[in-house]
């Protein structure tokens, strides 16, 4: 299940002590690490819980026992992260009973949490009901020597936000299909690019930099909303910096990319795997080409390709653990020869297994 | 040719000529035919596809394109195949029955229900242009 | 094909004898209807003396602290090789440990062995519970040693089989015999069988053709239980948490979790703490691998002879197969309304069986006793 020893081998994967541990965490964990160790530090990552609700009390078992694992496993992290973060579409639909459903299960995270606002969450009421239980939509904060910036970045054109539809619920039900033609790509909007401007303007060149976003910062398939339309502009912002990563959601699956200064990292969801855009056989798209896809090893358990990350900051750069129930864990982890991040045992095309190409 | 022969010949022509035309044989269809055909089957995506979207299908809420937006990874080309979860080898219909009692929670339809034809119709018009590998795991 | 050869006399009257005593299929014997062929590694390939060794040594009380306890007292050939109706198994001093004995018979397709999975191989297997102090309480093997080496019938037996006399003879020799006469007790041939490889028609009843049908669809039984196109052995050979045994323990998880992440336990100190604290016990296969997915999770059993094998679950908690469904209904509680735990596996939810629906898949489930126990009554207050 652990594949430690390999990466030792590679040797850009630091930490390996903490590998017995890592190996058995069902969620996305980031560890920062300097060269300076009292520095090092861990955060677990969760995200797209995606509770639904049928009707009353009554939500999708399936869903709702994906994130309740996601934070019991947490909760048994040894050693313990220093913060969880939640990575978007903690709802389905938005509504206040499954936002309600969703943070009565990540109250019972033993750690302080910080959330990333999904679509899925957003387009009902615009947020205002999210932002009473979890704060602005965007914020940053320093830890440690890292500085943190969290974006809302699955807004949209104004005209389809506020014009198109005649209820909310519309709206959030057209924003809601993934592949609705209907739909209009995410966006984090002028000002959100002003303030981020403002934020970083104090900020050292070599400090880390850790933005969480819901959609990529990147422009991969737009038929799924794997899209942020305004990606170069907030790219730009970042490459000033020498170490930036983004960690994002929505994809519900394994990517990871470098672009200039900025790695690129995606988690996965609690509730269900999705499919690779290039799995579309009637349309063109740009999966980033490192990525190693993750493992389906057998689409008809429950659980398979769901799951949560650690990450690893190793001098800044983040190595992230997947772990994948029932499952091979991955660990893709920024390689400083090549500058790049990497899978640390199956980035060569000959050492894949059947678990990531067969589907 | 006698003069008897070449009136019955030309005779003939000029009656599958008055008859339709040069391109109208007995058993082939004309290409308003097969455009009118297109669209029944069109129809019948359309169909599919309004179920594939719709919450209704189960008894949760929730939607085939969920978890297979524009019927992606359903993989109607390796059917009929062994399927574990049914201990034996199945028709893609028999998938996507498995689909509506598990993850949506609901009813399996007949085999011969026209839903059931139209979803297969959506799943395979999305995958469209993909060899067939039948048994493919 | 037999060759005309004198000793093929002496080997079919040697197979009738031995076929009489035990019920075990023999090397070189057609593979029973429903059964795929079992694997033999090939550094212990079946021979007739070798069966007979591992039979003896299996029914031999003396590799015991006090006397009293072999391998057959848990794994009774008349009780399809467990110790129905026991919950857990009663050892020496009839001290008890935490789990319930799985029946021999077709654990020669299981890839691992014990309910946690912690043995590889049949051999492996069969060197822990000697040692265990609940089961047969030795300090170590040299006595069992001490006996096969001195003892005139079984040295006579190792050197025929083995080739090995003295202190050539170790406990490789000792388990390759007993694993040799465990993988002879394969078991196929059942109603179940008859119906759905032998194409009769009337081999079950209605309720038990129906009980199938729910086995496969709304009862999903066969995700974990495998039944396939030309063969079943109802086992996928996979680790799951069904919600037995862990929903008492939902509370101390955290605690127990953490205990064994720290630890560098050996597999030997697994296998005591297992079976001699309950709690402990509840952890499943985490135990072994560290798995936060293992949480709680036993292996597949297979359901070949299950109705004879009662009570129930790594625990022997469920009673009845009545019991056992009722639990899956629920959803992976034993108690309607029963917390869930954090852990149970994605694939158990509540099934919403009506009464005759779960009475259907009991009587499929009786379908599946072997033609060779067809003759021994379920234990008393197995239905």
């Amino acid at each position: 299940m652990c594949r430690c020893h390999v990466s030792t081998r590679r040797g850009f994967l630091k930490g390996a002590g903490a590998c017995a541990v890592v190996s058995t965490l069902p969620m996305s964990m980031v560890e920062l690490a300097f060269a300076d160790s009292r520095r090092n530090f861990t955060f677990a990552y969760i995200s797209d819980s995606h509770i639904q609700q049928i009707k009353g009390t009554q939500f999708v078992r399936n869903w709702d026992r994906g994130l309740i694992r996601a934070v019991a496993e947490t909760n048994l992290l040894d050693p313990k992260p220093d913060f969880v973060v939640f990575g978007g579409d903690l709802a389905q639909l938005g509504k206040k009973e499954e936002i309600d459903h969703g943070a009565a299960m990540l109250a019972k995270l033993d750690y302080k949490y910080h959330c990333v606002m999904g679509e899925h969450d957003y387009y009902l009421d615009l947020g205002e009901y999210w932002s009473k239980l979890f704060g602005p939509h965007y914020y940053s904060w320093d830890h440690k020597g890292v500085h943190f910036v969290t974006l809302n970045s699955i807004l949209t054109y104004e005209d389809w936000t506020h014009k198109r539809w005649p209820t909310a619920m519309q709206r959030m039900v057209e924003m809601a299909g993934l592949d609705n033609p209907n739909g209009s790509p995410f966006m984090v909007g002028e000002a959100q690019c002003d303030w981020l401007r403002k934020d970083l303007e104090n900020v050292p060149k070599d400090t880390p930099i850790v933005l969480f976003s819901h959609s990529p910062i990147q422009k991969i398939y737009k038929g799924w909303n794997f899209w942020t339309e305004d990606a170069e502009q907030v790219q730009a912002l970042l490459q000033p910096f020498d170490n930036v990563t983004v960690v994002y959601g929505h994809v519900h699956q394994i990517q990871y990319n470098q672009i200039g200064n900025i790695s690129f990292h995606a988690v996965m969801a609690t509730a269900w795997p999705w499919p690779y855009p290039q799995s579309y056989a009637q349309a063109e798209s740009h999966l980033p080409k490192l990525t190693v896809p993750m493992n389906r090893a057998d689409p008809f358990f429950e659980r398979d390709a769901t799951g949560w990350q650690l990450i690893d900051l190793d001098t800044g750069r983040v190595a992230m653990r997947y772990n994948l129930y029932n499952n091979t864990n991955r660990a893709v982890a920024f390689n400083p020869k090549t500058g790049q991040p990497e899978d640390t045992v199956f980035q060569a095309p000959q050492s894949r297994i059947d678990a990531q190409i067969h589907y | 040719m006698s003069k008897k022969t070449t009136g019955a010949v030309f005779g003939g022509l000029l009656l599958a000529v008055l008859l339709g035309g040069v391109a109208n044989l007995a058993d082939e269809p004309a290409p308003k035919d097969l455009e009118r055909w297109q669209g029944e089957f069109m129809s019948v995506v359309k169909a599919g596809r309004e179920l594939w979207v719709s919450p209704e299908l189960g008894s949760n809420g929730v939607a085939c394109a969920q978890c297979h937006p524009n019927a992606a990874n359903t993989h109607p080309e390796t059917y009929p195949k062994f399927q574990q979860q049914l201990g034996r080898v199945v028709a893609l219909r028999d998938m996507i029955n498995w689909c509506l009692r598990n993850p949506l929670e609901g009813q399996p339809l007949a085999l011969d229900d026209p839903k059931m034809v139209a979803i297969e119709a959506y799943v395979s018009y999305e995958r469209r242009g993909v060899p067939m590998a039948p048994g493919k795991h | 094909m037999m060759k005309r050869h004198p000793n093929t006399l002496l080997l079919a009257a040697w197979i009738a004898c031995a076929a009489a005593a035990s019920t075990g299929t023999l090397p070189g014997a057609p593979v029973p209807l429903g059964l795929p062929p079992a694997d033999y590694p090939a550094d212990n390939p079946q021979t007739p003396e070798k069966i007979a060794l591992g039979q003896k040594l299996f029914e031999d009380k003396r590799f015991s602290s006090t006397g009293e306890v072999s391998c057959a007292t848990c794994h009774a050939v008349e009780k399809a090789f467990t110790d129905s109706p026991l919950s857990v198994s009663e050892g020496i001093h009839k001290l008890t440990g935490t789990r319930n004995a799985p029946t021999v018979v077709n654990s020669a397709y299981f890839e691992k062995l014990f309910w946690d999975g912690r043995s590889p191989s049949l051999e492996d297997q069969a060197l822990h519970p000697f040692v265990n102090p609940v089961e047969m309480g030795l300090d170590d093997h040299q006595p069992i040693l001490d006996i096969v080496r001195a003892d005139p019938d079984y040295a006579r037996q190792f050197r025929t089989v083995f080739a090995k006399s003295g202190a050539a003879v170790t406990m490789q020799e000792v388990t390759q015999a007993i694993a040799a006469f465990e993988r002879t007790q394969i078991a196929g041939d059942s109603p179940f069988d008859r119906w759905y490889f032998g194409g009769d028609a009337g081999a079950l009843t209605e309720a038990q053709k129906r009980g199938f049908d729910l086995f496969v669809n709304q009862g999903r039984c066969v995700s974990c239980h495998v039944v396939e196109q030309t063969q079943a052995i109802f086992t996928d050979n996979r680790f799951h948490n069904v919600g037995v045994g862990i929903n008492n323990i939902q509370e101390d998880v955290p605690g127990l979790a953490a205990e064994f992440l720290k630890a560098e336990a050996t597999l030997s100190e697994v296998d005591v703490k297992v079976l001699t604290d309950k709690r402990t016990s509840e952890l499943g296969r985490f135990a072994i691998s560290r798995g936060l997915d293992d949480l709680g999770s036993f292996k597949t059993p297979t359901l070949r002879n299950v109705a004879l094998t009662a009570p129930y679950m790594h625990d022997g908690s469920l009673k009845t197969l009545r019991e056992v469904m009722e639990h899956y209904n629920h959803g992976g509680v034993t108690r309607e309304g029963d917390p869930v735990n954090d852990f149970l596996s994605g694939g158990i939810r509540p099934l919403n069986l009506t009464e005759a629906q779960i009475d259907d898949l009991v009587a499929f489930m009786e379908a599946l006793t072997s033609s060779q126990y067809a003759h021994s009554t379920p234990p008393a207050g197995s239905k």
